[in-house]
């Protein structure tokens, strides 16, 4: 289990706060390990808030050619990310596609994926984006 | 398939062919902590407080806008109003002030700092007096600071003598900045009723009843509203205000998510969302242009005033629902320089100052970005902001004046500023006096709405 950096940084200020004045570098260091330990063993599930979830939302669309698909999960598929859910729409010569897919297990974060699908987009000449999931589910169901 | 397609096209939609965009992202932060008997220490404690809070602050918004496709046009800092946090200053260590506000706000890498404002609606302190004498100086030797001062509200009244003393500071600001159209002007506002967690620019300020550091936000879209509108068709009002309300809906409730994610990554509290149709000089980013799709001819014409309150009262509705965090100004910005719809209408004669002042009393802000001939008397600005200060007072909302005396130019002539700020052509004002009203001085009692204990 990994924290974030966010819940870190509430450990350690819970902690500077705890220790008052005693509160020396050295201590606050060991109090935030200790605390970060036991949080590791109890295996309790870290208040994860659903934008670390790491479902991004990937739209594509252009004119329609062979190879967009292949072109787009070869990429995902090297980045390691897991396709979740997958739907496109032809109509005439355009093309619209969207996937779900979880970049949780990936090596790289979203930016790096981001840049990545930009390259495939400029080869395939179509258009990609990726947005976090959480957009989508704030601005469409309440 | 969690999403329709038709929703994930609409976003997409929404961020890359409409301009919706986040306008700005502004962290308060409280200055109350900083004064010192030695200048040297006061300014050293601002920086280094600024620059604590605000260090990270472009580049976790920048961080956020990656994550969701949405950019965030405008990454500011708002700080106490100094009048409040260094009363005891003269007007020279004012300017002081300002110019390491200034050099904390390069350094952090924001364009705008708020807060070189005072609040003098029933009276003046002495410190506040000398923060008024030193406004035309801060704004000519600084970039990025704006102020704003507060001469009136529904429970004071109406403060004459900070009406004429703005004026004055108006016209000096645009003498002391000649030489870029008169720019300091257009970082400088008149307000009556200020909102104190304003994320906008020039009325941003930190008020002193926030915490010691917030992140308030301002959506944009007048874009998507036109598009909706304009993909709504012939439908009546009623429908119109409906498709109007679910637009800002959807765009206020992206604006919170991103609003709280900024906030999380800072480890500190979110304040308030404001849901202005905040427009911007980019073609199809315009309220003119929404007001133009409701129905109107051009902005100006008769019904341009029920059309502006229709939208703003629509806009409100839909924002109230998507967030419990609803603040600021929250309506529809109609500043001329700064919308190529109000522009192009200006320049063709359809608006003019006084039509102007009456869509002010139904939407958010006031007369704003509006530039009049250099030569204007002081008493003719002071008569303005008075009147903008009644409209505020009397129907208990929110009015300002922006406005730009440029310095040299007469009607027909253009300020141009580039950037948001934008261009605006010279406009006309009344030559009638209005000398020997506002030299009275003394304050405008508060109305009997005042009383409504």
């Amino acid at each position: 289990m990994s924290l974030s950096e966010q819940e870190l940084r509430k450990i350690t200020l819970e902690a500077i706060e705890e220790l008052g004045e005693n509160a020396t570098p050295q201590l606050v260091k060991e109090v935030v390990e200790k605390a970060v330990r036991k949080l590791e063993k109890s295996g309790q599930p870290s208040r994860v808030e659903s934008s670390d979830s790491g479902r991004v939302i990937l739209t594509s669309f252009g004119m329609n050619h062979p190879g967009i698909v292949a072109g787009i999960t070869k990429a995902l598929y090297e980045a390691g990310c897991d396709i979740l859910d997958i739907s496109q729409k032809i109509l005439s010569d355009f093309y619209t596609m969207m996937m779900v897919i979880n970049i949780g297990s990936s090596k790289k974060g979203l930016r790096e994926l981001q840049e990545t699908m930009n390259k495939v987009a400029d080869e395939l000449k179509v258009k990609i984006y990726l947005q976090h999931e959480d957009v989508f589910r704030y601005m469409h169901r309440v | 398939m969690p999403y329709e397609f038709e929703e994930v096209l609409e976003t997409i939609k929404m961020t890359e062919i409409e301009h919706f965009d986040i306008r700005t992202v502004t962290m308060g932060i409280s200055l109350r902590d900083c004064y010192d008997r030695n200048i040297e220490i006061t300014k050293e404690k601002i920086y280094s407080k600024i620059l604590k809070y605000a260090k990270n602050h472009v580049n976790y918004a920048e961080q956020v806008e990656a994550q969701f496709g949405i950019s965030i046009a405008n990454k500011r800092i708002a700080v106490t109003p100094v009048s409040i946090a260094f009363d005891g200053l003269n007007a020279e260590e004012f300017v002081e002030v300002a110019k390491i506000l200034d050099k904390a706000a390069e350094d952090v890498g924001v364009d705008y700092i708020g807060g070189f404002s005072a609040l003098v609606q029933k009276g003046f302190t002495n410190g506040e007096k000398e923060l008024i004498k030193a406004i035309p100086y801060a704004l000519a030797s600084t970039e990025r600071v704006v102020s704003s001062v507060n001469v009136a509200s529904t429970k004071a009244g109406i403060n004459i003598d900070a009406v004429n003393m703005m004026a004055q500071a108006v016209k000096k600001t645009a003498e002391l900045t000649k030489d870029r159209d008169s720019i300091g002007c257009a970082k400088l506002v008149v307000f009556c009723n200020v909102p104190e967690d304003n994320p906008f620019v020039a009325g941003a300020f930190h008020g002193v009843s926030e915490a010691e550091v917030t992140i308030n936000m301002g959506i944009s879209g007048p874009g998507v509203v036109l598009d909706a509108i304009k993909t709504a068709g012939n439908v009546d009002l009623q429908q119109l205000a409906e498709i109007i309300k679910k637009t800002t809906f959807k765009i206020t409730r992206a604006g919170e998510l991103i609003g709280r994610k900024v906030a999380a990554m800072h480890g500190i509290p979110f304040g308030i969302i404001d849901i202005s149709l905040a427009p911007t000089p980019a073609e199809g980013d315009s309220i003119a242009d929404v007001l133009k799709a409701m129905g109107i001819e051009d902005v100006g014409a008769a019904g341009t005033t029920a059309a502006l309150a229709m939208l703003n009262d629509a806009v409100k509705k839909g924002g109230l629902m998507a967030s419990s965090s609803v603040g600021g100004m929250s309506g529809a910005f109609i500043p001329v320089s700064e919308d190529q719809g109000m522009i192009r209408a200006a320049e063709k004669g359809h608006i003019t100052i006084e039509k102007l002042e009456a869509m002010t009393s139904v939407c958010s802000v006031g007369l704003d970005m509006i530039a009049i001939p250099g030569d204007t008397p002081e008493s003719t600005i002071a008569g303005i902001i008075a009147d903008e200060c009644a409209i505020g007072v009397i129907n208990d909302k929110t009015t300002s004046a922006r406005l730009i005396p440029a310095y040299g130019k007469k009607i027909g002539d253009y300020v141009d500023y580039g950037g948001l700020l934008g261009k605006a052509p010279v406009m006309k004002v009344s030559e009638l006096s209005s000398n020997k009203f506002v030299g009275r001085g003394g304050r405008i009692p508060a109305p009997m709405r005042s009383l409504t204990n």
